[in-house]
C-alpha cells in the first residue's frame, strides 16, 4: 500500500491478514490500534513496521551541511572554544578550584582575566575543549562548583560571544 | 579566539539582568498532505504528522539553552491553515481538527500551536466558512490552539462581510470563556496582509509558499534595549538613541540567528527566518512602553509616542537586518497592551487611548493587540474597530492585526487578570458612537489604487 499515512480507515478497508507499507509510510496510532484489534499485521517489504525518521522535505538537505552560512569571524578559527565565567565574593583558592577541575578534564586554558569590584570578583576563562571531551561533561562538572553563598559558575560556548560581538 | 572582559560581561548581563531571551522557536509543519475525504482520518493524520515531526522540538530547544546559555522561553508549532487541509472532507464542523492539533501539542509539550486559520480576504470557500463557524467552540474546548484569519490584503481590499462575522465570533468566543475573562480571544487574531512565516502566536501559521517543515525564531529583548538607552542617559540626541538601538538590536538578533541555525541543524530541518520584533512581557523592565518613556515621552500615549515608536521600529529593523541571514515574520515592535507592564500603567493613568493605539499601528508591526473592551461591546463597533486597522494595513502595504478581548461582565476602567504571559487587561472604552450601518451594509472595501501613493 503506497501511502504517506495509513489510517484506521485504511486498515478497516484493507480486508486482509496483513498490510505491507512503504518504508517511508507513517502509520497513525489509531491505525496501529485498529490493526492490533483486528489481528492484522502491518509490515514493510523489509520486515516489521518501524516508524521512519521524519521526512523534513526537499529543502531540508541544506540543514545537514554544518555551518553552511558563514559564521561570524570564521577566518580566525574557533568552534570548540568555551567561555567559563565565575562571579562571587572573593576568597583564597577559587581560581585553584576552577583550574584544578579543568585539569582533571584535560582542558587547557587559553585566556584568563579577573576583575574586582569591592569584595566581589568576576573571572572569565576562555578554554579549548579537546576533541575527545564532551561539552556536557565540562559544563556539569564546572557548574557544580561554588554555591549560592559562594560563587556561581557559567559555562557557555564561545560561539554565543562570537555571534554577539563579531561581524 | 578571545573576547574582552567587557564583551563577556555584556553578554552575561543581557541574559542575567536584562531578560534577553529567545521568545519562541516555532516549528512550521505543512499539513496539506493530511487532506482526506474523511474528517476523522484527516484528524488522525494531523495528529500523527505533528507528533512525528515535533517530537524532538522541546528537547532540542532545551539542549540549545543548556549549551549556549540562552533561555528559549516558548516552543511552538505552526501549521498550514486548517481550512485548506480540511476542505477535502467537506465537513461543516472543524472542531475535531482543533482537538487533534491540541492533542498533538500536548503530546510534544509545546505551549501553543497556531494554524486553525483561514484566508478570507476576498471571500469564503465552504471550508473557510466551516472553520469560521467552528472557531468559538474550538478555542473554548482546546488549551493550546490559536486561530488567525486574513480579512484584508492590499491587493484584495477588506472583506467587510468576513470582518462583521469575525466580530460576532469574537463576542461568542469571549462569552464561552466568560469565567476566565474571555481568554479564548487571546488566542484569536485577524490580519491584513498576514505573513506566511510568522513564528509568534496567535498569528503563527505556515503559508502555502513555505517548505515541508521550517524552523522560525522570534527574538525578544525590550529589556536589553531599555537598559542600553538608560545607560546612554538623557543628554544624548535622537540620532544617538537610534544608533544605540540599532547596535543593541544587532546583538539581540544575533542570538536569534544562532539559535535558529542550530535548532534547524539539530532537527534536520530548514532554517526559515528570525522575526526581529521586540516582544514585551509583563515582567518589570521587559517593556516597550518603558523604552518609549526613556526615549522622551512622559507616558506612552502622550504626544510624541508615534514618532518615537517609528524611530524604535526602524532602528530595530536596521540592526536586525544586518544580524540575520533571513529576517522575516512581522519584524517590528509589538505593543500588546496587557502583556506590557508599562502599557498597562499608561492605560491605567489615562495616557493611552484606543485612538492613540490605532495611530501607533501605522508605524509598528502589529496594531491593536491584547486590548480589553467591555463585554457588552456591539459587534458592529468591533467591526469598525477591526476595519480601521485593516484599512491602515491595506493602504500602507503593511501587516496589521487586531487581537481584542471583550471581557464579559466588565465595563471601562475595570481590570481583568489573565495571568502568565497574557498579563493584566484594563478594559478600554471604545467610545459612545457606533457604526451599525457599516456593519449592516457588508460587502467589500475594494483594493486601493497602487500607483499614486501619498
Amino acid at each position: 500500500m503506497t501511502r504517506r499515512y495509513v489510517t484506521a480507515e485504511d486498515v478497516r478497508r484493507a480486508n486482509a491478514g496483513e498490510i505491507v507499507v512503504d518504508a517511508e509510510t507513517v502509520v497513525t496510532p489509531q491505525a496501529a490500534l485498529a490493526a492490533r484489534a483486528a489481528g492484522i499485521t502491518i509490515r514493510t517489504a523489509a520486515g516489521p513496521y518501524v516508524e521512519p525518521p521524519p521526512d523534513r522535505g526537499p529543502d531540508a538537505n541544506r540543514a545537514a551541511r554544518p555551518h553552511d552560512l558563514p559564521e561570524p569571524d570564521a577566518e580566525s578559527g574557533g568552534g570548540t572554544g568555551v567561555v567559563i565565567t565565575a562571579v562571587g565574593r572573593n576568597r583564597p583558592g577559587i581560581l585553584a578550584e576552577l583550574t584544578c577541575a579543568l585539569g582533571e578534564l584535560h582542558v587547557s586554558v587559553d585566556n584568563i582575566s579577573q576583575r574586582m569590584v569591592d569584595d566581589y570578583f568576576h573571572l572569565a576563562l576562555v578554554v579549548s575543549l579537546p576533541p575527545e571531551s564532551q561539552f556536557e561533561e565540562l559544563k556539569s562538572s564546572m557548574e557544580c562548583l561554588g554555591g549560592a553563598d559562594d560563587y556561581v559558575v557559567r559555562v557557555m560556548h564561545e560561539r554565543v560571544f562570537r555571534f554577539m560581538h563579531r561581524i | 579566539m578571545s573576547f574582552t572582559d567587557q564583551e563577556i560581561l555584556e553578554t552575561i548581563r543581557m541574559i542575567e539582568l536584562e531578560t534577553l531571551d529567545i521568545r519562541t522557536t516555532t516549528l512550521g509543519i505543512d499539513l496539506l498532505d493530511c487532506a482526506d475525504p474523511d474528517l476523522e482520518s484527516t484528524c488522525e493524520k494531523v495528529y500523527t504528522k505533528i507528533v512525528h515531526h515535533a517530537r524532538a522540538l522541546v528537547a532540542t530547544a532545551e539542549g540549545i539553552t543548556r549549551d549556549y546559555g540562552i533561555p528559549i522561553v516558548n516552543k511552538r508549532i505552526a501549521v498550514t491553515p486548517a481550512a485548506l487541509f480540511s476542505a477535502a472532507s467537506g465537513a461543516s464542523d472543524l472542531v475535531p481538527v482543533a482537538r487533534a492539533m491540541d492533542a498533538a501539542a500536548k503530546e510534544v509539550g509545546v505551549d501553543f500551536i497556531g494554524g486553525f486559520s483561514a484566508y478570507v480576504h476576498k471571500g469564503f470557500t465552504n471550508a473557510d466558512h466551516a472553520l469560521f463557524e467552528s472557531i468559538p467552540e474550538a478555542l473554548a474546548v482546546t488549551e493550546h490552539v490559536c486561530s488567525s484569519v486574513s480579512l484584508a490584503t492590499t491587493r484584495a481590499g477588506i472583506n467587510i462581510d468576513a470582518t462583521a462575522r469575525f466580530a460576532e465570533i469574537i463576542l461568542d468566543a469571549a462569552e464561552r470563556t466568560r469565567e476566565q475573562g474571555g481568554i479564548a480571544c487571546a488566542k484569536l487574531v485577524c490580519f491584513c496582509n498576514p505573513v506566511e512565516d510568522n513564528p509568534f502566536v496567535a498569528g503563527a501559521h505556515v503559508g502555502i509558499g513555505e517548505p515541508e517543515t521550517v524552523l522560525n525564531v522570534g527574538v525578544s529583548g525590550p529589556g536589553v534595549v531599555r537598559s542600553a538607552i538608560e545607560r546612554l542617559g538623557p543628554e544624548a540626541d535622537l540620532l544617538s538613541v537610534a544608533e544605540t538601538i540599532k547596535r543593541t538590536a544587532f546583538k539581540i538578533t544575533r542570538m536569534g540567528e544562532l539559535v535558529g541555525r542550530e535548532t534547524a541543524r539539530r532537527l534536520g530541518t530548514t532554517f526559515g527566518i528570525v522575526d526581529i520584533s521586540l516582544a514585551p512581557t509583563p515582567a518589570v523592565g521587559d517593556s516597550v512602553a518603558d523604552i518609549l518613556e526613556l526615549m522622551g515621552v512622559e507616558r506612552t500615549g502622550a504626544p510624541g509616542t508615534t514618532a518615537l515608536l517609528a524611530l524604535l521600529t526602524d532602528a530595530v529593523k536596521k540592526g536586525g537586518a544586518m544580524a540575520s541571514s533571513s529576517v522575516g515574520g512581522l519584524s517590528g515592535a509589538f505593543i500588546p497592551v496587557s502583556e506590557d507592564a508599562g502599557m498597562i500603567e499608561a492605560v491605567r493613568v489615562g495616557a493611552l487611548s484606543l485612538a492613540k493605539l490605532e495611530a501607533m499601528t501605522t508605524v509598528c508591526s502589529v496594531g491593536l493587540d491584547m486590548i480589553a473592551v467591555p463585554g457588552d461591546t456591539q459587534a458592529s463597533t468591533l467591526t469598525g474597530l477591526i476595519a480601521d486597522v485593516m484599512a491602515i494595513g491595506m493602504v500602507n502595504h503593511k501587516t496589521t492585526a487586531v487581537r481584542v478581548i471583550p471581557v464579559p461582565g466588565k465595563g471601562p476602567g475595570e481590570t481583568v487578570e489573565w495571568g502568565g504571559l497574557l498579563g493584566t487587561g484594563i478594559v478600554q472604552d471604545p467610545g459612545a458612537f457606533g457604526c451599525e450601518l457599516l456593519h449592516r451594509r457588508g460587502g467589500r472595501i475594494p483594493a486601493p489604487i497602487q500607483s499614486y501613493r501619498n
